[in-house]
């Protein structure tokens, strides 16, 4: 009787692959296909330890991803449990390791086996057309097409835009804050930003900023005396478009204007 | 032997025979008894069924032509009413959310989706294992690529947010049980935290793409291994295949059950359980039965590591399953079934008493407000359970359709399990089980938050029941009545299942008021997650840290506990709920330890679209709030204001004094 380990043999090929791949950078689809396989090949290779060469079909296929899955949850705690970080070195150690020893034990319950089982018989397979290869293909593109209009319609979602200010002592830092300005109005915008202090202006910016541009200064801060910060939108330069303070003072602050976003 | 009688496993063995008969008159006649002969045996102790129980086809079944409906043309329609429904997620993306043609897309696509697979399934025409499983496997991945549709940038809804955080701490640590500030109890249960982790380490995946995979995988990996277990407990692909319509009628099923939570990896757990339980029970060799009784061990300990209620389900349906088989005297399948059902309890005591202790006191206020509200249907008082659904009327009326058909059906499916597997201890199993049909409903009609527990349990609950309507249903098309007009049998049969199913989309998840995607909506689910909320609540983590606890509204809530790892409190309207901020207020405040008050003056324009403003907290009556009322913090001495982006404005509460 004819053995075929070829199976085995690409589950093998793929944990070593996935190790080596680990310690070089290659291209990003690349490493996705390959991960992808070093994740799968655990389940693959512990289903043939499991499973009797008599369940086909649909039963195989799931119980070997269901060890697939199997595999990171118990291994994740076997690594906590040792005290191992669970990084990237970890993970793809774990699994290529599971691979290569449900490979050796899969291929001595093979062996043993096919000594005294006769071998898989190989289903029938079934009539393809070429109407239904095209109706299938036609139905996988325009699932695909689907979830790209989804995708497409999200990305292009209009929102209302809005501007961030924020005054925030730095953690590490009490006599000092962050001021920050964030554009998310989807178009370049004038701003005058000022900063009072006790009520006396102290320092101004004209800020042009794009869509997505954020600025950024470190200023001193404190919380003896007023510090607050109000942030202009040109033209209007009466009216405060965005403000922050540390609420010190003054007592009896104004209540922030109600803007909607243009 | 006929295909009536075959588990997936003996398969191979009639394959041929199968297939070829399909293609000949004799083939007719077995590929028709498929249909028709299905549990027309004699009752059995769960082997295979010997040739010589063949029954003969009827004279019906033996000219049943093939079907006009390909499955290719099945799958080509479903992928047209996928994109019918991504359409009517475009539309609503567009501002067209509420206009009625968007949502009749929106079912339109959804009737393309399970119409033809109801027809194909119900229909008595010849249809083999393998398109039986391709069309479950068209109707869950078709669903779930519906729900990717809905989502398909980030994850919105809370409990996803959740998990995602837990897995971008796993990620960011490399640690297990990191804290999780919005859902304590779930890194706890790490197994999906775990998986994802690992798929984006070996990938370098996004978390949101990795989540997706794991997810789908699961869900679609649970619902085959239902249907093996399914068509293992009756021995009849056909009913198998029925009876997974009818569960995707469960109103979580494309929900709770498909998303990005450790419910969701269980699951295809419990099912690979029950799966390998009862191959313990019918292996053909001792060595085939050990195998099968290990990789059950294993599949019980991956459920008790990653959700907890998943785990007790499991363990209740084996000692289900052990008490049947006593029932039947099936003394082989008690010990064994037995032996897997202490195992299960005596791990999840361990899992409960080492690693999560949390999980009792989680569970203390449901196990408080189901006791008090059985005690109140008891003594014939108020419960506090809702009288009335705030749903549209329709939605009501097809929910009560549907309890009434399943009501209905239940005991021609008892009555079915009776007569030809009643000495079969899974299936008596089953029957037992879907007593639970019931029991949800008292939950629903009797208990505080029964709506939303009988929903959460819709999922175990279903199994069984959905197994006793496939029986049902099977038994009423097969009807002499039924074959003498078939097709208004079928589409008499095919009707029902849709309305099934459209009650479980209809009154499931996402609610009818975010069916479609679209604009912010104030205090809502995922349309209350935006670039905005979600630009808010990282900076939250960046400039202020992790495990603020905050006080927030209802929109926002998910997004700061997922990308902004902060603490939302529940129960914090009060803070909003009057114009000045008053020494009880401020007293309170401190009580609760409020670090942060988020405030966002979109709640003065509209009403909550949920039905309330805050978690946990009903204080701030059903109108919108004051401005006032949300502006008070600018005149409270101390209280900084550190963010405002115009909509959202974060105030620091630590410095804060009360009004004079």
């Amino acid at each position: 009787m004819r053995r075929n380990y070829s199976d085995i043999a690409i589950a093998e090929a793929i944990a070593i692959l996935g190790c080596v791949a680990f310690f070089t950078h290659l291209p990003e689809p690349v490493m996705i296909v390959l991960g992808l396989s070093l994740f799968a090949a655990p389940g693959y290779v512990w289903s043939e330890v499991f499973l009797s060469p008599r369940t086909l079909g649909l039963e195989r296929v799931a119980v070997a991803a269901g060890l697939a899955l199997m595999v990171p949850v118990f291994g994740g705690m076997g690594l906590y449990a040792a005290g191992i970080p669970l990084n990237r070195t970890a993970w793809v150690g774990l699994l290529a390791v599971v691979t290569l020893v449900g490979a050796g034990v899969a291929l001595i319950t093979r062996r043993r086996q096919r000594n005294d089982m006769p071998p898989r018989r190989q289903g029938r397979r079934p009539r393809w057309s070429a109407g239904h290869a095209v109706a299938f293909g036609a139905a996988a593109l325009i699932a695909a097409g689907a979830v790209g209009l989804a995708v497409f319609s999200a990305e292009t979602q209009k929102y209302a835009g809005y501007t961030q200010l924020w005054l925030a002592p730095l953690p590490a830092q009490a006599s000092t804050a962050s001021l920050e300005v964030d554009n998310e109005q989807g178009a370049p915008v004038q701003y005058r930003l000022v900063v009072r202090r006790r009520g006396r202006v102290t320092a101004t910016w004209n800020l042009t900023l794009a869509s997505g541009q954020t600025w950024q200064r470190t200023i001193s801060y404190t919380t003896s005396y007023a510090i607050a910060a109000s942030l202009y939108r040109v033209p209007d330069l009466t009216i405060p478009y965005r403000q922050v303070d540390n609420g010190v003072s003054p007592p009896q602050k104004p209540a922030a204007p109600r803007r909607t976003h243009p | 032997m006929t295909v009536v009688g075959r588990t997936p496993q003996q398969r191979p063995a009639a394959r041929e025979r199968s297939a070829a008969g399909q293609r000949s008159a004799a083939g007719q006649r077995s590929a028709a008894g498929q249909r028709s002969g299905a549990g027309q045996r004699r009752p059995t102790r769960g082997r295979p069924v010997p040739p010589s129980q063949k029954r003969r086809p009827t004279a019906a079944a033996r000219v049943a032509p093939p079907s006009r409906l390909p499955i290719s043309v099945v799958t080509l329609i479903a992928s047209l009413g996928v994109f019918m429904a991504s359409a009517a997620f475009a539309a609503g993306r567009m501002g067209y959310a509420s206009s009625p043609w968007a949502d009749r897309a929106y079912w339109l696509g959804q009737a393309l989706i399970a119409a033809p697979v109801a027809e194909r399934l119900l229909s008595r025409r010849p249809l083999s294992p393998g398109g039986t499983a391709t069309l479950i496997v068209v109707l869950t991945v078709a669903e779930y690529l519906l729900k990717i549709c809905y989502s398909p940038l980030s994850f919105t809804f809370t409990d996803e947010l959740l998990h995602w955080r837990s897995t971008v701490n796993v990620l960011q640590t490399g640690k297990l049980f990191t804290a999780n500030w919005g859902l304590p109890i779930s890194p706890r249960y790490p197994g999906l935290e775990e998986t994802t982790s690992a798929l984006v380490s070996v990938t370098g995946m996004p978390v949101f793409v990795a989540g997706l995979i794991i997810a789908g995988i699961a869900h679609l990996l649970f619902i085959c291994f239902l249907y093996l277990s399914f068509w293992c407990f009756t021995r009849s692909y056909r009913i198998a295949g029925i009876a997974i319509l009818v569960y995707n009628a469960t109103p979580t099923l494309d929900s709770f059950d498909a998303m990005f939570i450790y419910e969701t990896l269980a699951l295809a757990f419990l099912g690979l359980s029950v799966l390998a339980a009862w191959r313990t029970t019918t292996g053909r060799s001792g060595g085939e039965r050990i195998r099968w009784f290990i990789l059950a061990l294993l599949a019980i300990t991956a459920t008790v590591v990653t959700h907890h209620v998943t785990s007790y389900m499991l363990a209740g349906s084996l000692f289900l399953v052990t008490l049947a088989s006593l029932i039947t005297r099936a003394g082989a399948t008690a010990r064994r079934i037995g032996a897997l059902a202490v195992f299960s309890a005596t791990a999840i005591a361990c899992w409960v008493i080492i690693i999560a202790p949390d999980t009792l006191s989680y569970f203390k206020p449901t196990v408080e407000g189901l006791v008090q509200g059985f005690n109140s249907l008891q003594n014939g008082t108020s419960s506090g359970a809702r009288s009335t659904s705030s749903a549209p009327f329709g939605n009501q009326v097809l929910e009560g359709a549907v309890v009434l058909l399943v009501t209905a059906l239940l005991p021609v499916g008892w009555w079915q399990a009776w007569k030809r597997h009643r000495r079969n201890p899974w299936m008596v199993a089953m029957a037992i089980g879907s007593l639970g049909w019931l029991v949800a409903l008292a939950l629903r009609v009797g208990t505080p938050d029964g709506q939303e527990l009988a929903g959460r349990t819709a999922t175990f609950v279903y199994m069984p029941v959905s197994l006793m309507a496939g029986l049902a249903l099977i038994r009423l098309v097969n009807a002499a009545l039924a074959r003498r007009w078939e097709s208004a049998a079928i589409a008499v049969a095919v009707t029902g299942t849709l309305a099934l199913l459209f009650d479980g989309l209809a009154n499931g998840w996402p609610p009818y008021w975010e069916r479609l995607p679209g604009q912010h909506q104030v205090a809502g689910f995922e349309r209350s997650v935006g670039p905005e909320e979600i630009a808010a609540a990282r900076w939250t983590l960046t400039a202020l840290g992790s495990g603020n606890r905050f006080a927030a509204d209802t929109g926002i809530y998910p997004a700061l506990i997922g990308y902004g790892d902060q603490n939302p409190l529940q129960g914090v309207g009060y803070l909003y709920s009057t114009p000045a901020y008053t020494p009880a207020i401020a007293r309170a405040a401190r009580a609760q330890a409020v670090q942060y008050v988020l405030v966002d003056r979109r709640l003065s324009r509209s009403p909550p679209t949920s039905g309330t403003y805050f978690p946990g907290s009903s204080t701030t009556g059903n109108g919108p709030i004051p401005l006032t009322d949300l502006t008070k913090f600018n005149r409270v001495p101390g209280a900084a204001r550190v963010f405002d982006d115009g909509n959202i404005v974060i105030y620091s509460l630590q410095g804060a004094q009360s009004a004079p």
